[in-house]
Formats: C-alpha cells, structure tokens, sequence
C-alpha cells in the first residue's frame, strides 16, 4: 500500500518557510529610520554603553556591539553588527588599542560620522605603558573613568546641542556618585594591611586599580587574554605568593578560572596555603539586570571580594601566629 | 535603483568581497584537494603567526603592510617545507603539514613570550580581518579629510589575487592538469614538476593570507576544503570540478549572508556552515541517487 503525501500542503509549508525567510531577509536590507529623536549612539564595551546611559538617559539610545560577559579581545562581529555601526549617529569606543584590529575601522568610518574613542583626551601622564602600547583597561580606576565621562557628556552635547543642558546635569549626577565610589574604594583598600595588598589575577588587566589604589598588581598572562604565559611566570608569581605569604589569588569573569586553578594546586603542593578569592570582573560587566551588570555594581563587587579575600587571609595568619607561638 | 544601491552599498561589498574570496579559495582548493593537502590552509592559518612575530621584531612596526608581507612569507614556507618533508623524508603529506606548522606555531608562542609579551600581537588580533566591517576599511586616495574613497581595501586586495588564480590557472591549465594527476608521465614529458608545485605553493599562500585579511580564518580554511571536496563527489573532469567548486563557493556565499542576516550572526561562521549542509545535501543526494540505481538494476535482473 501506497500512501499518497498531499503535495499540496508540504508545498504550502516549504513555500511558507521560503517567504517567511525572505521577508526577513527584505526587513533587514531596509535601513530602518528611527522616528523618535534620539540619538543613537553605538558603543563597543557594556562598561562604555553603561557610562552613555548614564549621562545620556532618555535623550540617547545606546547598543553596544560586545554584550555582557564578552571578553573584547575575542569578539567576534555578527552581521547585525555592520547595521548598528551603519546606523549609528555617533560611535564611541575605548580606544588604547582595546578593540584590536577594528581601531582601522573607527579610523575611517570617522569620515563618514562621528565616532570617538573617550579616552582620547586623557593626559599621557595618567596613562600606564607596555613597551610601545598603552594598557587600555582605564576603566578600573575610577578618576580615570570619571574623565571618560566628562569627554562623553562633552561630546554628547556636542552632536546634540539641543539637549546639552540635559546631559551636562545627568553627567554632574552621576560622576559625583563615581566620585563618592572612588573614596569607598579607597577607603576599602586601606583597611588592608600593607603588606598585604598584593593582587594576583589571570590577567594583566588590573594595572590602573593597582596604580590608583596602591596595590602591586600581578597577573599571570599578558594584556592579551589571548597570550599563553611562560614557565618563568608561574615560577615567579609562585616565588612572591610563598615569601609574601599571599593566601589569596582571583579568577575573572571573562578568563577561564584554569590557569589560576592549576596556580593554587602548584603553590599548594609546596605546602603554602592558596585560596580562590574570589571571581572579579576585569574586561566584561555581569549581566544585564543583575548589580554587576553596572558599572558601579562591577566596581563594588570587584573591591567587596578583594578586601574581605585579603583581610581573610590576614586574619587566618593571625590565628595561625596565635596557635603556635 | 540608486537608492536601493546606496542604501545597501555595505552589503554589495560584503557580498562582492565574499564571493571573490570564495571562489578564489575553491579554485585553489581543486588542486589541494587532488593532491591530499586539503589542510594546508588551516595549517598556513596557525604558521603565520611565527611570520607576524617576525615582521614585528625586525621591523619594530605592527603596520599592517609589514606583517601581511611576513604572514605570506611564512606561509610559502610553511608549504615548501612540509613538501620537502614528504619528498625528502619520506613521510606522509598529511604528517608534513602537521610536523610545519605546530613548529612554527611553537616558534611564535616562544618568540612572543620572550620579546612581545607586553603586546597584543596574535594573528587573532593583527591579522584576521572581520568581514562585516569590510565595507568601513575603505582606500583613501589623497588626505584622510577630503581624499576620495576607492572602495574596501579587503575587496581590492582579495580582487588582484583573484586575477592572479584565475590567469594562473587559464594559463597553466594544461601543466597544471598533467602535474596533478599523472606526475610521472608530466616528468617525462619534460614539464618541471618541481617549478609547477612550488608555483602553486606560492598560489595557496598568498590566497590564504590574503583572505585571512580580508574576512578571518574559519571561512577560508573552510572555503579551501568544502566546495572543492562537494565538486570532487560530482565532476567528470579538472575543468568541470573548477567550474563545480566556484559555482558551490558563490552558492555558500549567498545562502550563508541570508543566514547571517536572517539570525543576526557571524557572516563567516554563516557561509562556512552553509558550504557545510551543501556538501551534505550532495553526499545525501548521490547515496539515494545510487540506491535507485541499485533498485532499477534489481527490477531489470529480475
């Protein structure tokens, strides 16, 4: 027995799938106005993307091309992406070479329009250098981000002068509370002891929080999560974590926790104790809708896990120093 | 019309880009794939890096012209080397390619660590263009303000190594036939085999390292083996499997964009899995074709 397929209705569906298809192809060729009087700001990071909210508020519709949790040095562009940059009235990047190869992109697509990176106004003495290159990460230490902000506001009111008012009061509001979040953190990191204040990360991105905090920063890969790292490294940051008697080392967000963890395991086979510390976020926010989808969210949890991590460990030696006298 | 074709300018070059990548990887990926090189390019994708790091180190500079100029270098290299492998050390082709380009690859690891640690400077970084943002990397003739614009520097670069394979293989096409397949009658007829493989040595590399630029790694390596594998399944002969393996690339390029805008993803990933699902629609495609044939031959014996 043969049973006879209705050829009418598969056809229905294929052809339906295929229009279906189509017309998303058509909606996206269609370069969208947008009716309201926004500014359309397109951004590369969520740090900036949180900052331009900030001071933009209901005058600015920002999208950010990395989403959270997106390590900026392995972004990968979508296709969308090409639309968001063509579509944009204004572009704002971080600069320092953060996002890699797409500089030559920002470069000549400001020809076209206006696009900036907000770092571009910070004095050369504020800035710290590896060899030729400038670290990028400026977003750690607050004074430095709250420059970011000015430039933004300066910049937002520039392409939008109608609204300029709007963004100089926004700004005003929101870099004081920055402001105030960098006399915390300061005032965190001093309730550790000196001796102490020895940060060990995946990677070399805590350098400004190091230099603006007063802590000695070091990392186990280069600037680049994309870099391997040396056996002398490892031997070294070993060497520091014994004789400093560290017992607390980090694993960040957007770095696989691996590198960090086989650290532990070898700095605990030569009989010293190693902990997690904690997880901080380094080149990515949390995401969205939680506290650490924030800047100043990010901001907190990073120094709230570093300071009780190390004061822990302080603590602990204490006890340790009481116990056998 | 004008103003269909301003308003989708990005994505004609996005497109034009795309296809004379593809088809220029296909056509190069014909001979990869009768002479069983096919990974060549995912093994020039990782040697390059041992290229970028040199560039860099003697020249101080991560100007983009210098470090293409050292990627191709190392990739010529790279096929040379696991050739003589194969020929003067007997091993197989396969171990050749692989014995190169982890060495080189290890070569750079080290060399960064020691000299560039502070830097970013991976092929990742410097050399692996994105194809979405092809249309922004424009050429500039005259000053940056008022200069004019000549169109994306990736669509140029990639165009004249286009002209380059085609001419090539237009020309050659005879030598490059009797090389490939019957390498010892091509000896004896008095054709320099050695001078013809390390011509197309010389074609792979800088096809590669050319379309890396232009739209990053996944897709060329995936474009030098897929549509070239799907026209070998199919093709009578050399020029019908070129024919074939152009017509499949230019297929992939086209389906995978709508993909790519369809589900607001990586465009590269998009034409790579799309090339994919085509060589399997073929393979899918001959086996029933077979089977019917089997069936019919059954029905005519019985």
């Amino acid at each position: 027995m043969k049973t006879l397929k209705n050829p009418l209705k598969s056809n229905a569906i294929k052809s339906k799938i295929i229009l279906q298809f189509a017309a998303a192809v058509m909606l996206s060729f269609s370069w969208v106005q947008n009716a309201a009087a926004q500014l359309n700001v397109t951004v590369t990071t969520g740090m900036i993307a949180d900052l331009t909210e900030n001071i933009g508020g209901e005058n600015v519709k920002v999208t950010a091309l990395m989403g959270s949790g997106v390590d900026p040095h392995l972004y990968k562009a979508t296709q969308g992406d090409l639309r968001r940059l063509t579509q944009a009235d204004l572009v704002l990047y971080n600069g320092l070479h953060l996002e890699g190869k797409m500089q030559e992109i920002f470069d000549k697509l400001a020809r076209k329009k206006p696009v900036f990176a907000i770092s571009d106004r910070i004095a050369e003495t504020r800035l710290l250098r590896h060899g030729a290159v400038h670290d990028p990460h400026i977003w750690f230490d607050v004074q430095l981000w709250i420059e970011a902000g000015k430039r933004i506001t300066e910049i937002l009111a520039e392409q939008d002068p109608e609204h300029a008012k709007a963004y100089q009061q926004r700004a005003q509001n929101y870099l004081n509370k920055l402001a105030e979040l960098d006399s915390w953190v300061q005032q965190q990191i001093q309730q550790i002891p000196q001796q102490k204040r020895i940060l060990i990360t995946a990677h070399d991105a805590f350098g400004y929080f190091g230099k603006a905090y007063g802590l000695n920063v070091m990392g186990l890969q280069g600037i680049s999560t994309a870099a391997e790292f040396g056996l002398q490294d490892i031997k070294q940051l070993k060497d520091v974590i014994v004789a400093n008697h560290i017992n607390a080392v980090f694993v960040e967000s957007s770095v696989s926790p691996r590198f960090i963890e086989s650290l532990v395991k070898g700095v605990a086979a030569e009989g010293h104790q190693l902990h997690i510390g904690g997880e901080l976020y380094s080149d990515a926010m949390g995401l969205a809708d939680t506290p650490e989808g924030t800047y100043i969210g990010m901001v907190r949890h990073n120094v709230s896990t570093i300071v009780s991590a190390l004061i822990h460990s302080t603590l602990k030696d204490q006890q340790t120093a009481q116990g056998n006298p | 019309m004008t103003t269909f074709i301003q308003d989708h300018l990005s994505d004609l070059w996005i497109l034009a880009t795309a296809s004379l990548v593809a088809i220029s990887c296909a056509l190069v990926g014909v001979f990869l794939i009768l002479r069983r090189q096919s990974l060549m390019g995912d093994a020039i994708s990782h040697s390059v890096l041992l290229g970028i790091v040199l560039a860099f180190m003697l020249s101080g500079t991560r100007d983009l012209p210098v470090l293409l100029g050292g990627a191709v270098l190392i990739g010529l290299v790279t096929a040379w080397l696991s050739d003589s492998l194969h020929k003067v050390g007997n091993l197989q082709k396969d171990a050749g390619i692989g014995i190169v380009f982890t060495l080189f690859f290890a070569i750079g690891v080290i060399l960064i660590s020691l000299y560039a640690g502070q830097i970013d400077l991976d092929q990742e970084c410097v050399l692996y263009g994105e194809i979405a943002f092809v249309p922004f990397d424009t050429i500039i003739w005259g000053d940056m303000e008022n200069g004019i614009d000549l169109g994306p520097r990736a669509f140029w670069s990639i165009a004249i190594v286009f002209a380059l394979v085609l001419a090539s293989i237009w020309i050659a096409f005879g030598r490059l036939q009797t090389v490939s397949f019957h390498p010892s009658l091509a000896a004896s007829l008095g054709i320099n085999v050695l001078f013809w493989h390390y011509f197309l040595m010389t074609l792979v590399s800088l096809t590669t390292v050319a379309s890396f630029d232009a739209v990053g790694a996944i897709l060329v390596v995936a474009l030098l083996v897929i549509p070239a594998a799907s026209a070998y399944l199919l093709a009578k002969s050399l020029k019908n499997m070129l024919w074939l393996a152009a017509l499949y690339a230019e297929v992939a390029v086209l389906t995978g964009y709508a993909l790519a805008v369809w589900l607001d993803s990586s465009i590269s990933a998009s034409i790579a899995v799309c090339a994919g699902l085509l060589l399997f629609l073929t393979v899918v495609g001959l086996q029933i074709h077979k089977l019917r044939l089997q069936k019919r031959a059954v029905k005519t014996l019985a």
